[in-house]
């Protein structure tokens, strides 16, 4: 019997910058994650529509739309509340104004300050919601 | 089959189905609506523009036999977009979305309407600080579900005298004189400013903010209490 492979966990990378983009799919890649890329709030809303993602990482730093409003907008939707949220933001968590209930009440697991991150960390926060 | 037109504020969305979405409006002269907004999910549904929330939208729908009608079109009139220039407004105008669907039955006053609406107005013309406006639209929701605090009279009946310092009794829903007590008279003259007057009159009154965010902890904890 063909041995079953266990199916990759799926997450979506809200991310504007498209070098910044590859290496970040690059390095979840090499840790087994399947990594969808979208560049703002309404084409990944578009996205989690048509495949719910087990985990997604978004800057906060969006065009047209702020992050803050993506999130809310996701919660919103009572099927995509328990999805669970990394930020990963070039705004440190002090800086965003973002209260740690505020965070809580959005469901934002881990606020990561982007220049403060290894994609050695990111592949182990991921890895350690899931 | 009949068609009716109106206006309204998206409070809440709810996918159903490959393509369509059931969605919860708040209208001035129709109550809360259920309608079922076919499609709207595929990217060239003409539809999706005006059922954003944050906005008001024109829309027709044709009533259901049971509960959720049918969206047959919808146009976006009013985008409350500096709401989302900053994070506090932000996640308020969210709060006022929710508490208002939770706050209201198929069939409520239009009064509910006026206020989300001219909550979400307040936050996106930036004049009142994010205090007032969430203390304004606070004690209206429990104005309108009858449980506001009485900013009148002490338990007994007695008029609050000026000069003196208050605590509040929740069961009375009154002030009482304390000597330990953390309200002023001039929170009580906020407060009556608030649950009597239109959020745009009070844009003008000094200290309006600071007094709001003392009152806030004691409306937040009544308005969680009432639901």
């Amino acid at each position: 019997m063909a041995k079953k492979t266990p199916a990759k966990h799926t997450i979506l990378l809200i991310e504007p910058d498209k070098v910044l983009a590859k290496t970040y799919v690059r390095a979840l890649a090499a840790a087994s994650f399947e990594t969808l890329v979208e560049p703002d709030a309404q084409a990944a809303i578009l996205a989690i529509d048509q495949k719910k993602p087990d985990v997604i990482i978004t800057e906060l730093q969006l065009a047209a739309h702020n992050g803050v409003e993506f999130l809310h907008e996701l919660r919103s939707y009572p099927e995509w509340q328990d999805i669970p949220v990394v930020v990963l933001s070039q705004v440190p968590q002090a800086e965003s104004g973002m209260s740690e209930q505020a965070a809580q009440k959005l469901g934002i697991k881990v606020y990561a300050y982007k220049y403060q991150t290894s994609l050695s960390d990111l592949t182990k926060i991921v890895a350690s919601i899931l | 089959m009949k068609r009716i037109v109106t206006s309204g504020i998206v409070l809440g969305r709810l996918n159903f189905g490959e393509a369509d979405r059931i969605i919860t409006i708040i209208t001035p002269d129709q109550g809360k609506l259920r309608l079922m907004a076919k499609g709207v999910r595929r990217q060239k549904s003409k539809m999706a523009g005006g059922i954003e929330l944050l906005s008001i939208n024109d829309i027709t729908f044709i009533p259901g036999r049971k509960d959720i009608g049918t969206l047959v079109s919808s146009r976006l009139t009013t985008h409350f977009g500096d709401i989302v220039k900053n994070l506090d407004r932000t996640t308020l105008a969210y709060e006022i979305l929710k508490k208002t669907n939770d706050a209201t039955e198929d069939e409520c006053e239009s009064a509910f309407y006026d206020t989300a609406q001219a909550a979400l107005e307040a936050l996106n013309q930036n004049v009142l600080h994010r205090e007032s406006i969430e203390c304004w639209f606070l004690l209206q929701l429990l104005k309108l579900a009858g449980h506001e605090p009485n900013a009148y009279t002490t338990p007994s009946g007695q008029k609050l005298e000026s000069g003196q310092q208050f605590s509040f009794d929740a069961e009375a829903m009154a002030f009482v004189q304390s000597e330990s007590g953390t309200f002023a008279d001039q929170h009580i003259k906020a407060l009556r400013l608030l649950l009597n007057q239109p959020l745009e009159k009070l844009a003008n009154i000094q200290n309006l903010d600071q007094l709001c965010r003392q009152l806030l902890p004691l409306l937040r904890n009544l308005h969680a209490q009432q639901t």
